[in-house]
C-alpha cells in the first residue's frame, strides 16, 4: 500500500484529536493497527470477492458539511427521520416526531460528552474500513430505547452523500434497547454520482426480550464505495432481525457480526443484492452462538446481470456448550447472463454436539421451463422474468415486519428488473 | 382455424416432426393419438412457440395468420392455449397473480383495458367453481404442492379464464383418476362451441369417451399416418397402433 495513503489517514486522525470526548486513545489505537495491517487484499479470506484497489491506492479526504443536498422521500410512515449529510448529522433537516419524549436520540459527540467513560464501549474495528471508522469517526447517532418501550413505526436514518470525488464519511451509530423494548431502524443510503466512500459502523445491544428490526436500503450513487458493518449483541430471548437490500454503489459490503450471548437469543439476517455491470455486492454474516438454545436463520438472494457480481460469505460458529442451537442459512444466486458472477462461501464451525445447523447455497439461471409456462399464458418475456425474479427475491423479504417497508423494497426490485429487461427481440427493434 | 402444412421440426438438431399436415376448422374437436415418442408433445409445443423447437420447413397458420414467427405470448394473444402435460411449479408466484397477469397481458395484446381486480375475482371464482377447484388453491403458489389431478384442473381453470379460440391440450388426461377426468372433460366440453376448436393429444381412448372428437388422427414417427372419425379411437384401443396404421 502506498505510504502516502497511510500517512494521509494518520494525519486525518491526528487532526481529529480532542473532537470527541474520551476518543483520542481509541483513535490512536485504531490508526496504529491500520498503519500496521493496511488494506486487505484478495488473499484475505473476507475480502477475496471485493476489489478494493481504489481504497488501497488513494486516500479519501473527509467529506464536508453541506446544506444543499436533496433528501429522499420517506418510503413509509416513520416515527422519526434523522438525516446525515456527508456523514454529518443535520438536525435542521431531521424530524424527531414525538420520539424525544419516548426515547433518547443524541448525536455521538453529545453522548460521549455526557458519558466520557463510555468511549471504550465503541467497537475498535477489525479490518481496514472499521479501523478507519474508529480512527476517523466524527459523527453519528446514539439511540437508547428504555426498557419496555415499543416504537411501532420505523425510525429512519437517511444517509445522503453529496460530495466530490475521493471524499469519505465515517459514521458511527449506537443503538441500545432495554429489556423488552422494541424498535425498528430503517437505514437509507443515497448519494450523487461522485466517487465517494461511505463507511459506517452500527453497534447495537439488544437486551433481554427486546426486539430490534434493522432494515437497510442501499441505493448509493453508482461510483460510490459503500462499506458497512453491523456489530450486534443479543440478550436472553431477544431478537435481532435484519434485512439488507444492496442496489447502488460500484462496490458495496454489508458485514453483520451478530453475537447471541445469552440463552434463547435469536437473530434473523436476510438480504437481497442486485448487481449490474461494474457493480460488486458483498454480504458477509457471522453469527456467533455463544450460549445454548440460541437460534439464527439467514436467507440471502442475489441477482446479477451482465458483468455484475454478487457474493455471500456466511459463517456460523457454535461455541463449546452452546447446545440445542438452531442455525440455518440459505443462499441462492440468480445469474441473468452468462457473464455475471456469483460467489458463495458458507462456513460452519461447530463445537457443540447437540445442535441443528444447516446451510444451502445454489447458483443458477432463470428456469427456462417456468419462463415458457408464463409466456404460454400470454405473459411477455420481460414481465415473466420480472415475476420470477420477484418470486426469487421474496424469500428474503418474508420476515420484514412492516408492510410498507417490504412493499417499498419490492418496488425497488421491480424497478431494477424493469431497467434490466432483456434486449427486445429483433423484430420488435425494427 | 389451424392449418399446419408439411411441418418439419427439429429439437437439438434431431428431426422429430417429419412432414405433418393438419387442418382444424372452427367448431371441431380433433384428437391426435400415438405412442410415446411419436412427436405429439413436440407438435403441441411447436404450435405454442417453444423456442428450442426449431421449425425447419412448412407453415403454421392460425386464424388465417402465419404464427411461425410469433413469440409464445403473442400466440396466446392471438387466441391460442396450450394445456401442459406437466404443468410447471412456480414457487413464489401466487396462482391468482399469475392468472390475472396472464389475462391482462392478453387483453393488452388485444388493445383492451386491464380487468379490475374485483371483476377478475368474480370471473375466476366462477371458473374455479365450475371446475370444482378450491378457492384456497388459487391463493397458493402456482402448482406448488398440487397433486397431478389438481395441476390439470388448474390448467383447465387457466383455459377457462383466458377463453382461447384454439386449445391444444397435451396429455391433459394423463395421471387423472376417473372423477378428475370427468371434471377435466366437462371443462373441455364447456370450451367447445362453434367458434372454438380443440386439439386433444392423448395416447388413451379414455378421455375421448367424455369428449367426443370429430376427427381422430394417428401419429407415428413424426407424421400423421391415418385420420378418421371417432370410431378410429376405439379401433386403436382394440387392435393397437401397429395393426391400424
Amino acid at each position: 500500500m502506498p505510504e502516502l495513503v497511510t500517512t494521509a489517514y494518520s494525519e486525518q486522525a491526528t487532526r481529529l484529536d480532542g473532537t470527541l470526548a474520551g476518543m483520542d486513545q481509541l483513535r490512536g489505537a485504531a490508526i496504529g493497527k491500520f498503519e500496521k495491517a493496511g488494506f486487505p487484499t484478495a488473499r484475505d479470506e473476507n475480502w477475496r470477492y471485493s476489489d478494493i484497489k481504489r481504497l488501497r491506492t488513494q486516500a479519501f479526504s473527509a467529506a464536508q458539511k453541506t446544506s444543499s443536498a436533496e433528501i429522499p422521500e420517506a418510503i413509509c410512515e416513520t416515527a422519526a427521520r434523522l438525516v446525515l449529510v456527508n456523514g454529518h448529522f443535520d438536525e435542521e433537516r431531521s424530524e424527531f416526531g414525538d420520539m424525544l419524549q419516548a426515547i433518547s436520540i443524541r448525536p455521538l459527540a453529545n453522548h460521549l460528552m455526557a458519558n466520557n467513560d463510555r468511549a471504550h464501549e465503541l467497537h475498535n474495528g477489525t479490518d481496514a474500513p472499521s479501523l478507519l471508522n474508529t480512527a476517523l469517526m466524527r459523527d453519528g447517532l446514539v439511540f437508547s430505547v428504555p426498557a419496555g418501550v415499543e416504537i411501532e413505526d420505523p425510525i429512519e436514518i437517511v444517509h445522503v452523500m453529496n460530495g466530490t470525488d475521493s471524499t469519505a464519511a465515517h459514521v458511527r451509530h449506537l443503538i441500545e434497547l432495554g429489556e423488552g423494548a422494541k424498535a425498528t431502524i430503517l437505514e437509507r443510503f443515497v448519494g450523487d454520482e461522485s466517487a465517494y466512500w461511505f463507511n459506517s459502523v452500527l453497534q447495537a445491544r439488544v437486551a433481554e426480550g427486546a426486539v430490534l428490526n434493522h432494515y437497510r436500503l442501499q441505493t448509493e450513487g453508482m461510483q460510490a464505495i459503500h462499506t458497512a458493518k453491523a456489530v450486534v449483541s443479543v440478550g436472553a430471548g431477544g431478537n435481532y432481525n435484519a434485512c439488507n437490500i444492496s442496489l447502488g454503489a460500484s462496490l458495496s459490503r454489508f458485514d453483520a457480526e451478530v453475537r447471541l450471548l445469552v440463552d434463547g437469543a435469536n437473530a434473523t439476517i436476510d438480504g437481497v443484492a442486485l448487481a449490474e455491470s461494474r457493480q460488486s455486492h458483498d454480504m458477509l454474516v457471522h453469527v456467533d452462538h455463544r450460549m445454548p438454545t440460541t437460534n439464527s436463520d439467514q436467507v440471502f438472494r442475489t441477482v446479477a446481470d451482465a458483468l455484475g457480481k454478487s457474493s455471500f460469505q456466511g459463517k456460523i460458529t457454535v461455541a463449546v456448550g452452546a447446545q440445542q442451537t438452531l442455525a440455518d442459512q440459505s443462499f441462492k444466486a440468480l445469474l441473468l447472463a452468462r457473464t455475471a458472477e456469483a460467489n458463495a462461501k458458507p462456513e460452519l464451525e461447530i463445537f457443540a454436539d447437540d445442535v441443528k445447523c444447516s446451510h444451502g447455497a445454489t447458483i443458477g439461471e432463470l428456469d427456462a421451463k417456468a419462463m415458457f409456462y408464463l409466456m404460454s399464458r400470454g405473459i411477455d418475456p420481460a414481465t415473466a422474468r420480472q415475476m420470477l425474479v420477484e418470486a426469487f427475491t421474496d424469500d428474503a423479504l418474508a420476515r420484514i415486519d412492516n408492510d410498507a417497508v417490504a412493499d417499498a423494497f419490492r418496488d425497488r426490485i421491480k424497478n431494477w428488473m424493469m431497467a434490466h429487461a432483456p434486449v427486445q427481440f429483433e423484430k420488435d427493434v425494427a | 382455424m389451424l392449418t399446419v402444412r408439411d411441418l418439419r421440426v427439429s429439437v437439438e438438431n434431431k428431426e422429430i416432426i417429419k412432414g405433418l399436415s393438419l387442418e382444424i376448422k372452427a367448431g371441431e374437436v380433433h384428437a391426435i393419438m400415438g405412442l410415446n415418442g411419436a412427436g405429439k408433445s413436440t407438435l403441441a409445443n411447436t404450435i405454442a412457440g417453444r423456442d428450442d423447437y426449431e421449425v425447419t420447413a412448412g407453415s403454421i397458420e392460425f386464424d388465417g395468420k402465419d404464427i411461425k414467427d410469433l413469440e409464445p405470448h403473442e400466440r396466446v394473444g392471438e387466441g391460442l392455449f396450450l394445456g401442459f402435460q406437466y404443468p410447471v411449479e412456480i414457487p413464489g408466484v401466487s396462482n391468482l397473480n399469475f392468472m390475472r397477469t396472464a389475462l391482462n397481458s392478453v387483453r393488452r395484446y388485444r388493445g383492451e383495458e386491464d380487468m379490475s381486480a374485483a371483476e377478475f375475482m368474480k370471473l375466476v371464482r366462477v371458473k374455479a367453481a365450475d371446475l370444482k377447484m378450491d378457492l384456497d388453491m388459487l391463493k397458493r403458489f402456482v402448482n406448488v404442492g398440487f397433486s397431478g389431478g389438481e395441476k390439470k384442473r388448474n390448467e383447465m381453470v387457466q383455459m377457462a379464464v383466458l377463453n382461447p379460440k384454439l386449445a391444444v391440450l397435451d396429455e391433459t388426461d394423463s395421471g387423472l383418476d376417473i372423477d378428475a377426468l370427468k371434471v377435466v372433460a366437462d371443462g373441455i366440453n364447456v370450451q367447445r362451441n362453434n367458434n372454438t376448436a380443440i386439439l386433444l393429444i392423448t395416447h388413451y381412448q379414455r378421455l375421448l369417451d367424455y369428449v367426443q372428437p370429430d376427427v381422430v388422427h394417428v401419429m407415428i414417427d413424426g407424421k400423421i399416418v391415418k385420420s378418421g372419425g371417432k370410431e378410429l379411437a376405439a379401433e386403436l384401443e382394440e387392435k393397437g397402433y401397429a395393426d391400424v396404421a
